[in-house]
């Protein structure tokens, strides 16, 4: 299943990344003539309302959405990871500080959140990046700081203690490798959630400005002429469905494999 | 004579807060351990011994407990009050410790080779490939089988008697000149109890370092130790030769306690445990805390004994004014 999951992952990631050679027409050429064209061999998934190869158009749009939402979990993860182990091993008055602007940053849906600030700052890549940070800080501050407070009561860290390791040294080099598996758990489930924030944003007209290809714009636009030609929106969901499938096919095969109680099953 | 100690602990009073109050779980404790000598600290469980080796590592929990007063002195330094950062120099360099439970002293995702190295790195310059070959060496040191296979393999692939070995191992990576050892043995096999302590005792020797081995096991101390400090309720009630501790008990409570080890050669009914309870943190006498349990005690007991010479021993020393001839002195 993870296997399967983490194939699909990488089909999509790599022709994101591989578009500009792997799209057949440039996805922001119009063609009048061929506006809203059913998928003909040269153009295998149709043609938009401007004419655009729909083709092209999903394999550079995944290069936003990909790009918008790894970025955005991977600052998460930096940040709220430090956070929390942080706030889990120094405890105290710190933790309660750090923890309740987590729970303010939670107290947001991830999409009313995206709302507020690219309405407040603008729909730049930047700000799309800004807000879905936002939202995935506080989940990873909370994965990260339930098991350090285990941990730090561990023999194994008093052991580190007592031959001279600083604090620093016992987060970074000693609680973070027994913290990461679930950190990286939440990161595969959280990217799911980031695309489809994107992709959300970008369908109620958010997200990157047209004509950048993106692929909650494109199901947008295909919306307009549903009845006629379906697989304007129909084309950027299944490539939506494909990741979001992908990413929790591996998100729970990394759970089952770092839970060794799982393991047999 | 060698006679400078490796490490001195002078009055030493460490306190812990309880309800908002004070209370001293070690009461001005003195010892001294020199080069190649092991000195072993023995009470039952809670009097003090393990506060005693926090104390002198530094580590006693901040948030609650706190040194009262004393030195703790290692090469004419004391390191009582030494900034955080000096002191995390001094852990793991010149004094290690290590720990009762050997099964989870060790990080359990990080391979144990690279858990030796890590101490080397922290606290010397070697350079990577440096740093390797010496954790190898201590790996095979402290009789790892085929230390070089076992490099790269992580604690659970390792039984309790060789974590043991291990954490020996990282305590011994920058050559301390004190190896404090709490309770290393108490966790492990009989058989295997033994091969840890003849390997501590030959490292000791081979390293020339001073050893406070910190236990409950009168079997061990035996066994183990040069000298003996027996500790009762946070004070050191008797100190002396291994030798003249065990042929000549002095304290009643020393001797409670040796009557009240199983011997293969006396019947299980001449087992005497020791009547009574030790009396909480919370509420503790004045005089001797032994008192409410001794079966001599006098009037005197209610003041505190001093920790006097024997008349005929100057390094037998006891707390008690009844068999330590500190009463006739008043």
């Amino acid at each position: 299943m993870a296997t399967f999951g983490g194939a699909l992952v990488a089909l999509v990631a790599i022709s994101a990344l591989l578009a500009p050679w792997l799209s057949p027409h440039d996805p922001l050429e119009q063609n009048v003539l061929l506006r809203l064209a059913a998928p003909t061999a040269e153009f295998p998934l149709g043609n938009d309302s401007f004419g655009r190869d729909v083709l092209s158009r999903i394999l550079w749009g995944g290069r936003v959405s990909l790009y918008v939402s790894t970025s955005a979990v991977l600052i998460a993860i930096v940040i709220g990871g430090a956070l929390g182990i942080l706030a889990g091993y120094i405890g105290g008055l710190f933790d309660r500080v750090v923890m309740g602007a987590m729970d303010v940053l939670l107290s947001f849906p991830t999409l009313v959140m995206g709302l507020l600030v690219v309405a407040m700052l603008g729909p730049t890549v930047g700000n799309l990046i800004l807000a879905i940070t936002l939202t995935a800080v506080a989940p990873f501050a909370r994965i990260a700081r339930a098991p350090t407070l285990t941990i730090k009561e561990r023999d194994f860290v008093e052991a580190g203690r007592a031959l001279g390791f600083s604090n620093l040294r016992i987060m970074v080099v000693h609680i973070l490798p027994n913290v990461i598996d679930d950190v990286l758990v939440m990161a595969a489930l959280w990217l799911a959630t980031a695309i489809r924030t994107e992709a959300s944003l970008s369908f109620i007209g958010l997200g990157v400005r047209p004509p950048t290809a993106t692929w909650g714009g494109m199901i947008r636009e295909g919306f307009e002429n549903i009845l006629d030609s379906p697989w304007l929106a129909i084309f950027p969901s299944i490539a939506i469905l494909i990741v979001m499938l992908g990413l929790n096919m591996v998100g729970d095969g990394l759970r089952d494999t770092s839970d060794p109680r799982l393991r047999h099953e | 004579m060698n006679s400078a100690p490796a490490l001195a602990v002078e009055a030493l009073t460490t306190e812990f807060r309880i309800e908002g109050r004070w209370h001293a779980a070690v009461r001005d404790v003195s010892f001294a351990v020199t080069r190649n000598e092991t000195l072993a600290l023995v009470g039952e469980s809670g009097c003090g011994k393990s506060i005693t080796a926090l104390s002198i590592m530094g580590l006693v929990p901040k948030a609650n407990g706190r040194i009262k007063s004393g030195r703790v002195v290692l090469d004419g330094r004391d390191l009582v009050g030494l900034p955080e950062a000096q002191m995390e120099k001094v852990r793991g360099g010149a004094i290690a410790m290590i720990f009762q439970e050997p099964m989870t002293s060790l990080n359990p995702v990080l391979p144990v080779g690279f858990q030796i190295q890590e101490t080397l790195r922290y606290h010397t310059s070697l350079a990577p490939a440096q740093a390797r070959a010496r954790a190898l060496e201590l790996l095979s040191h402290v009789k790892i089988p085929s230390a070089a296979r076992r490099f790269g393999d992580y604690p659970h692939q390792f039984s309790g008697g060789m974590r043991q070995r291990v954490m020996i191992a990282m305590a011994l990576a920058c050559n301390p000149r004190i190896l404090l050892a709490d309770e290393p043995t108490t966790a492990l096999d009989v058989t295997i109890q033994a091969q840890v302590l003849a390997l501590l005792a030959e490292l000791k020797s081979e390293y020339g370092m001073a050893m406070l081995f910190i236990t409950h096991n009168l079997g061990v101390v035996a066994s183990i130790a040069d000298r003996v400090a027996v500790m009762y309720a946070g004070d050191i009630i008797e100190m002396a030769s291994v030798d003249a501790l065990f042929a000549r008990p002095t304290h009643p409570y020393t001797e409670a306690l040796l009557s009240s080890i199983p011997r293969v050669d006396r019947h299980a009914g001449d087992l005497k445990p020791i009547a009574g309870q030790v009396p909480p943190i919370t509420s503790m006498p004045q005089g001797c805390r032994y008192a409410d349990r001794c079966p001599l005690r006098v009037a005197q007991c209610a003041t505190m004994p001093p920790l006097v010479a024997l008349a005929d021993d100057a390094t037998h020393r006891a707390r008690c004014w009844v068999r330590a001839g500190g009463a006739a002195l008043q």
